[in-house]
This record gives structure tokens, sequence and C-alpha cells, in this order.
């Protein structure tokens, strides 16, 4: 190809790219959601959990702890925090024991009447209100006198006080100096966010708007902050993950680079092997954009890391190029052996595709779509650009003795046969649970973390991640009524230590019925002004002080009644929302539990509530989900591998060479599996996937062995341009080995033994070099 | 009391127990006692539990107790920490008056005057933004107090300047 039609090409690919790239800048809208990297629910429990790990009222909450001051510095951060929090649309709900005067807003105000139990055994008559009023006074000259001198006016039976006692969490910890305090003198505190806790960003938002505020106070500067939680939680293993995985990314993209150039001596040629795999990446996420509303951030990263096989086939080209050859004649000679592992690598993760989760289809259309992207660039637009003259690697020094020395080995034909039984053995012996099925271990977080959360959790009596008390009912008022009525059943329970405490929706909102029948009982306006007449007289109170009050009970009276909706429009209705969620077309509600001790003693509640309640065990669920989504990816793994036996055998046109290609890969990927598994690491999903990506480059150093040319200097080559990928692969992915997050390191770890083994494996079960 | 028609007269002990503790019982018109120690006031009343609030949702009590443990600590200094400090003198008699350096505790708290007479302080009014007066007449002064009280009879029985 002459210089004007080449640079044309160049030219014309580039723009490609950038065409791509502008579509993709366009489209590209990245989820970070983790859940639809889980599988679709199929049960009621399920889909709760997967509704719950996301936004139900437990993964909202923070945990946070003050410390590094004096006590009463600590108490004085802790309120001024919650002062400039409760303020702040991020939080719906802000608590750190300090007496709450304001948990209802103005508006709200009069419907303390219907909210507070005192009208269920007491009414507003002249033997009560003088009875309150007189306790007023004796208030008004103790030391509280200040503190409620501003809302005897209104709310002389202080109703406000007994919500916010009704309201406090019932296991609270110690207070000092007004706030709560750990054992260990933390000032702490509850936040509800209103982002949903599996949204990293949003929760990110949160918890720099919580930081910005704490920094802001004055006194701030010695104090430490602690947060802990699930939105926490997500927020830190994102930005951790994100951060190694760059510093250790660019390190083997260095040494990527380095390994090229001792390889090739080509800066051109390095350059241009880059294009097919930019082009699959491009092409993948383009293809994507089109064909999902949202890409998910996970997707993206582990579609580069299985778009790794891709680097494959120009290094193949590279190295299998003769002195003398131009490109395009090289890449003739090599496309049969190529596309047959283009197809078989698109075989395989088409498995994903079948596996029925949103993430992982889309993976599967990202590297599918990738690697045809760049296996065609590499056929069909690579070797026109190529330099005509290149140095053949066969002549690379050492690269004849090392051949020979690998020619050398025994190859024993029953090799295949003790080593598949090591790693059975190994695999039936093993310690340790085989799968991973805590899905918490898919957002792995360093233990002190969890540690730090199991404590703050105890100490504020926040509630437990794992049960939840589940009601449902017709209307969101049913599910309310059904709350009421398990409240006392409840309450027995706490006494006979089943739990230590509970929330219920009814404990924020009584039920329809329940407010009419509070509504009823309070007094007209006259009547109201005539007790409070008598109950004043001989009262040093001046006589028309208490005219809030009775505009309040007469509001509270004929006010509507309050109902979900109305009160959400306050923080503490919010709070409610979380807990009273629609499901199509009914209403479910959501009861937290602190320190369960007998979840049998709670599930046998159930029965003598016709099944309209029960006790999901959040743990229980999503293992199950687990496995089912396990269940699923091994089903359609064991269909991709049946495709790719047939696949192979009818590309080669031969069973026994087939057999030669696939038993290596096969036995390799047992041996990863039973190594790990003796090292006792359970399996998760991230080992599947870097599983699949090992077995993938597996194949093609078993295609490539296998290949039987009867020229040494062509079989140097394929040692040379398999050693390249070895090496490179290694570099990468034992990086990601060595990194401190779980997740990195078992693609790290998987990846770089499945190479190892494939390597040697398809070498010594190679069968031409035995009939040498 | 602006909530009030007519002043609210109680009348109790006041003791220091040493250190940051002050304890106030009441027996007329309720029994009833409180103590701030450890910043947390705790209030008992007959046939009632208990009660409890942080020394810092009271601010007026934290002055008091400031300039209570002072006064009766003899620490000029303590006094001058929390408060602008003036004292006017005539004849035996004199009159301390303190006002809260603090802006947050000034919101609560006007000022707070003692009027005394050679060695002993006889009366203590502490005066409130919104127009509030609590005073308090100590030792022999107290069995002074009038039925039926006004601010201006018992600045009288003070003996200070109104």
């Amino acid at each position: 190809m002459r210089g004007g039609a080449r640079f044309a090409l160049l030219l014309g690919w580039l723009l490609v790219l950038a065409a791509l790239g502008l579509l993709i800048s366009q489209r590209l809208v990245i989820s970070t959601d983790l859940r639809s990297f889980m599988p679709a629910p199929t049960t009621p429990d399920q889909t709760l959990l997967m509704e719950q790990v996301g936004e139900g009222p437990g993964s909202r909450l923070l945990l946070v702890a003050i410390d590094g001051l004096p006590v009463e510095q600590l108490a004085q951060l802790s309120r001024s925090l919650r002062t400039s929090l409760v303020n702040d649309s991020q939080f719906t709900q802000v608590v750190n024991g300090d007496f709450d005067m304001g948990v209802l807003d103005d508006r709200l105000l009069p419907y303390r009447y219907l909210l507070s139990p005192t009208l269920d055994t007491q009414a507003l008559d002249e033997d009560y209100l003088s009875d309150q009023l007189q306790q007023r006074l004796d208030d008004l000259s103790s030391p509280a006198g200040t503190l409620l001198k501003g809302l005897l006016p209104r709310d002389p039976t202080l109703e406000v006080l007994k919500l916010a006692e009704l309201w406090t969490p019932v296991r609270s910890p110690e207070v000092r100096d007004g706030v709560w305090f750990s054992s260990r003198h933390e000032a702490l505190m509850l936040v509800q966010t209103r982002a949903a806790g599996f949204d990293p960003e949003a929760q990110g938002v949160a918890i720099d708007h919580l930081r910005s505020a704490f920094a802001a106070l004055p006194g701030s500067a010695g104090a430490h902050l602690t947060l802990s939680g699930p939105g926490y939680f997500s927020v830190l293993v994102n930005a951790q993950t994100r951060e190694e995985a760059d510093w250790i990314g660019r390190i083997s993209t260095m040494g990527f680079i380095i390994l090229l150039l001792l390889a090739y001596r080509s800066v051109r040629s390095l350059l241009l092997g880059a294009l097919p795999v930019v082009s699959g990446g491009l092409a993948g996420i383009a293809v994507m954009t089109l064909a999902f509303p949202q890409v998910h951030g996970i997707t993206l990263a582990f579609g580069f890391t299985l778009l790794g096989v891709a680097q494959e086939y120009p290094i193949r080209l590279l190295s299998h190029r003769r002195a003398g050859e131009s490109a395009v004649e090289s890449v003739r000679g090599l496309w049969p052996l190529l596309l047959t592992a283009i197809a078989s690598a698109c075989i395989a993760y088409l498995a994903f595709y079948a596996s029925g989760v949103g993430g992982l289809k889309q993976l599967a259309v990202f590297t599918i779509t990738g690697l045809l992207a760049a296996g065609l660039t590499t056929r069909y637009a690579l070797p026109y650009l190529l330099p005509d003259t290149v140095r053949d690697v066969e002549s690379t020094p050492g690269l004849g003795a090392f051949r020979r020395w690998l020619d050398n080995l025994p190859r024993p034909r029953w090799l295949p046969i003790p080593i598949a039984l090591v790693a059975v053995g190994m695999l039936v012996f093993a310690p340790g649970p085989f799968w991973q099925n805590d899905l918490s271990a898919l957002t792995p977080l360093p233990r002190d973390l969890l540690m730090t959360d199991a404590r703050l959790r105890g100490e504020l009596g926040a509630p437990d991640v794992r049960y939840l008390l589940v009601m449902q009912g017709k209307t969101a008022d049913d599910v309310i009524a059904l709350s009421q009525s398990v409240q006392p059943r409840m309450q027995a329970l706490v006494s006979s230590k089943a739990l230590d405490a509970f929330e219920l929706p009814s404990t924020y909102l009584p039920s329809e019925a329940v407010q009419r029948a509070r509504q009823a009982k309070l007094p007209d306006q006259a009547t109201l002004d005539a007790a409070l007449t008598a109950a004043l007289s001989g009262m040093p109170f001046r006589k028309d002080l208490f005219a809030p009050f009775v505009h309040d009970v007469e509001a509270a009276r004929t006010a509507p009644l309050l109902t979900p909706e109305l009160f959400a429009q306050s923080a503490l209705g919010q709070r409610l929302a979380a807990m009273l969620v629609k499901r199509g077309d009914h209403w479910v509600g959501l009861a937290t539990l602190s320190g369960v001790r007998d979840p049998e003693a709670i599930s046998a509640l159930a029965p003598q509530f016709g099944g309209q309640l029960r006790l999901l065990d959040l743990k229980e669920a999503s293992e199950s989900l687990v496995a089912e989504y396990r269940t699923r990816i091994l089903h359609a793994l064991l269909a991709a591998t049946a495709l790719l036996l047939v696949t192979i055998t009818l590309a080669l046109r031969s069973v026994r060479r087939a057999w030669h290609v696939l038993a290596p890969m096969t036995l390799a990927t047992f041996l990863v599996l039973a190594v790990e598994r003796v090292a006792g690491i359970p399996l998760s999903l991230f080992h599947l996937v870097a599983l699949i990506l090992a077995a993938g480059l597996g194949l093609h150093y078993a295609l490539f062995f296998e290949r039987d040319t009867g020229d040494p200097a062509e079989q140097r080559r394929t040692l040379h341009a398999t050693v390249v990928c070895v090496v490179s692969a290694l570099l990468v992915f034992g990086m990601l080995g060595w990194s401190s997050i779980p997740v990195l390191r078992a693609i790290g770890l998987t990846v770089s033994l499945g190479v190892a083994f494939h390597f040697c494996l398809s070498i010594l079960m190679a069968p031409h070099a035995r009939q040498d | 009391m602006r909530v009030l028609d007519k002043p609210l007269v109680v009348s109790g002990e006041l003791s220091w127990l040493g250190g940051d503790r002050l304890e106030r019982r009441v027996d007329l018109p309720t029994k009833e006692t409180a103590t701030i120690a450890d910043g947390q006031v705790t209030q008992q009343r007959e046939g009632r539990k208990p009660r409890s609030f942080s020394l810092e949702r009271a601010p007026q009590l934290k002055v008091l107790l400031d300039s209570f443990v002072a006064l009766l600590g003899g620490d000029p200094s303590r006094l001058a920490d929390s408060f602008d400090v003036t004292v006017a003198h005539a004849g035996s008699q004199w009159t301390l008056t303190l006002k809260p350096r603090d802006p947050r505790v000034a919101k609560q708290i006007a000022s707070i005057r003692v009027d005394g007479a050679g060695t002993e302080a006889r009366c203590m009014r502490m005066e409130e933004p919104d127009g509030d007066v609590t005073m308090d007449l100590l030792g022999d002064l107290a069995t002074k107090m009038p039925d039926a009280p006004t601010r201006d009879a018992i600045a009288a029985l003070c003996g200070g300047t109104p």
C-alpha cells in the first residue's frame, strides 16, 4: 500500500474512532446502582431485599461519632452539627439525644393532639387542665422554667415533649451534657440521608455536606469525625477501588509499553498495535449506549478487563510476521486460527447474556462487540498500516534455546489424569465454604471499618441491618392499623428479651381510626374555653395567655386526618415514608428491629396476623439470591462450554485436535479453582468473571500451540507471541493481585494463576512436540 | 413574669455543695429538690419521676451557678471571666451588677444584681431580656417576704438603690 492510501486509511480509522467517541460522550449515562449487578429477584423476600439494599431505612442511616476533645466541647459540637444538618435538605432525620422541641413544624403542630396518646386515657377537661397548669406553675419556678416558658402558651400540656420522648429511639446511649455519648467518650449521632444507600454518588454529596457542615463549626478543628453506615461504605469502596485501580493501571500500562517496545523494537508498531483494542473498547461502549438507557460503571470496569483478550490479536500479528512478507500476507495465514479464537471467546461471553442479570447482559454486549471490532480491525485495517519490512522476531536471542528446552520437556500422555485427580482432590478436601454467598462480599470492606460499624451500631442501638418486620395491607392505613395491633405483641417480646427494641410505622403515625377517635375526644371551643377558665381560677396565669392553645385544639379537632402524604412534607414524615412503601396494588410497612436475639419468637407472631406479617431475614434472602444467581451463571457457562466444543471441533475439523485445545484449557481452569479453594478462598462472582477471562486467554495459547506447522521458525514465532501475551497478562493482573481491595485481588490472582497454568498445560499437552 | 399576672413566690433553701454543685430545695408551694451537678440538672418532685436535663440547655442556670459559686467561694477572677462586673457603694451598703459576656447567655439573662450590706449578701435579682425578673431574698431577709409581694416592695427590702 502506498504512502498516500495508507495515510488516508489511518485518517479514516481515526475519524471513525473520533465519531464513536463523540457518540459516547453524547449518550453515555453511567449508573452506579450496584443492584443492577445483582440477579433479578424471584421471591417476594428477594424483591424486598433488593429494595431494602438500596432504599430501605437501614441503608440510609449514617452513624456519626465525634471525639478528640473534652466532653463539653464535643457535646457543643454535636448540638451545633445537628442544628446545621436539620436545615439541610440532604438529611431527613438527625438525632443526637438532644431534646427536640421542633419535632413538628408549625403547620403540623396542631396535629400533636392526634399523634400523642394522651387523649386515649385523658380528656381535656377542667380536672386535667387544672392539674397540668399547676404542674406548669411549679415548672416555672423550677430550674426548667426558661426552657418551658416559650412553650407554655401554645402547649400547656406539653404534648410536644411527649412526642419527642415517643420518637426518641427506645434503646439510646448514655446522655452526657444533653447529648448521646459512647462508652469511649465519643459524641454520637444518627443521621438519615434522603439519598438511597447504594447510590454512591448521591451519598457522596450528602457526606460532603455533613463533613463541610462539621468543618464550618467553630472549634471543630481539634475534633475528629468518624462516619459509618452502608451509604458511607459504598462511597468509600467506590473511591478506594477507583484510586487503587488507577495507580495499578498506570504502572502496568508503563510496564506493558516497555515490554512491547523490547519485543518488537518499533514505536510505530506499538502505536498502531493499540488501535484495534481502542476500536474494540469504543465500539463496545457505543453499542451499549445505543442498546441500554444507562451503562453500569462495573460493566465498564469488567468489560475492559475482559477485553484484555483482544490485545492478543495485534500481538499475534506482530509476532508472526516474517522478514520479507507483507503484514497482509501474515494476517491471511493467521486469520483462520484468530477467527476461531474470536468466535470462541464471543460464544463464552454469550453465557453472560443468558444469565438474566442486567449488568451481565450489558457486559456481554460490550465484550462481544469489542472483541469483534478488535478482531476485524486487526484483520482488515491494521495490516495495511504496518511497516513493510520488519525484524523477524524468530531471530530474537534466546528464543530458539527456550523453544528447544520446552520441546525437550517430558510430555507423558497420562499427564492429564494425575493433574485432574489432584485438582479434584484439592476441590474435595479444601477448607471453608466453596462459594461466597455473602452479598456483602461483593462490596468488600476493610475489617476495622466493619468493627467500628458494629461497635457504633451497638452503642447507638441502631437497627440491625439483617432483620426487618414486614407488614402488608391494601392501603397505607391498613398497614398502619396492622402495625398498631402488632405493637403490644412486640412490646411483650422486648420484655421477654427476644429483642432490644423496634420501630413500627405506627410509632410515627397512628391509624385513621385512632386519629378519628382522638379527634372525637377533643372538646369544642366553647367547652374548652369553659374548662380552661374554670381551671385557671385561682392561678396566677394571665387570662388570655392560652389563646394559642385553644386555637390549636380547635384546629386539630376540625383538620382533615393526617395522611402519610401530608406528613411526608416534614422531616419526620420522610422517616415514615421510608418505612411505608407502595408496591403494585398494595402497601408494605417495614419495621426496623434492634438487638434481635430470638428470631424464631418474632417469626412465631406471623400466623396470628393472617400472613400479613412476617420476619424478613435479609441475610438469608440475599444468600438465596446469590446462590440462585450462581446457578444461573453456571448453567450458562455449561451451555457455553458445549457450544465452544462444537465450534472448535467444527473449526479444526477434528475431534482429536479439538481435544488438544480444550483439554488443557479445561484442566487449567479447574486447577485454578482447586488452588484457590485450597488457599481457603471462597469463590465469588469476581472469581467467576476472572476465570472466564483466563479461559479465553488459555484458549488462544492452546489453539496456537496446537497448530502443527512443522516449521521451527514459525514455532518460534508462536512461542514469541505467546510469551509476550503471557508476560503482559502476568504484568497487568499480577499487579492487581497485590491490591489491598478484595475485588481487584480476586481478579488479579485468578487471572495470573490462570494464565500461568494455561501456558504450562498448553505446552505440555501440545501434540506435535511429542511426535518430534 | 410576663406569662403570669402576679409574682410567683417560692421558699426553700439554696445550698452550695462545693465545687460546681448546687442544691435548691423548695418547701413551698410544692416540695421539690433540684440539684445541679456535673453539668446535669436533676429535678425531683414529690410523687413524680425525677427529671434531668443538661445545664447547657438552661444557660440562665449556668450563669446563676457561676455567679453563686464565685460569690460564695470568693473567686473574683471567675466572676470577671463570665461577666462585666460593676460595683456601687453607699455607706455600708453595696450593689454588685453582673452582665454576662457570652452573647448566647445574654439572650436569656440581661443582668444579675446582688445587693448587700457589710459582708452579707441580702438579695439577688436576675433580669431576663423579656422583662421577667427573678428575685431571691437571702438569709434573714427571706422571712420578711410580704404576702403579696410586688417588685418595688422587694426592691425596697433589698435596700439597694432601685
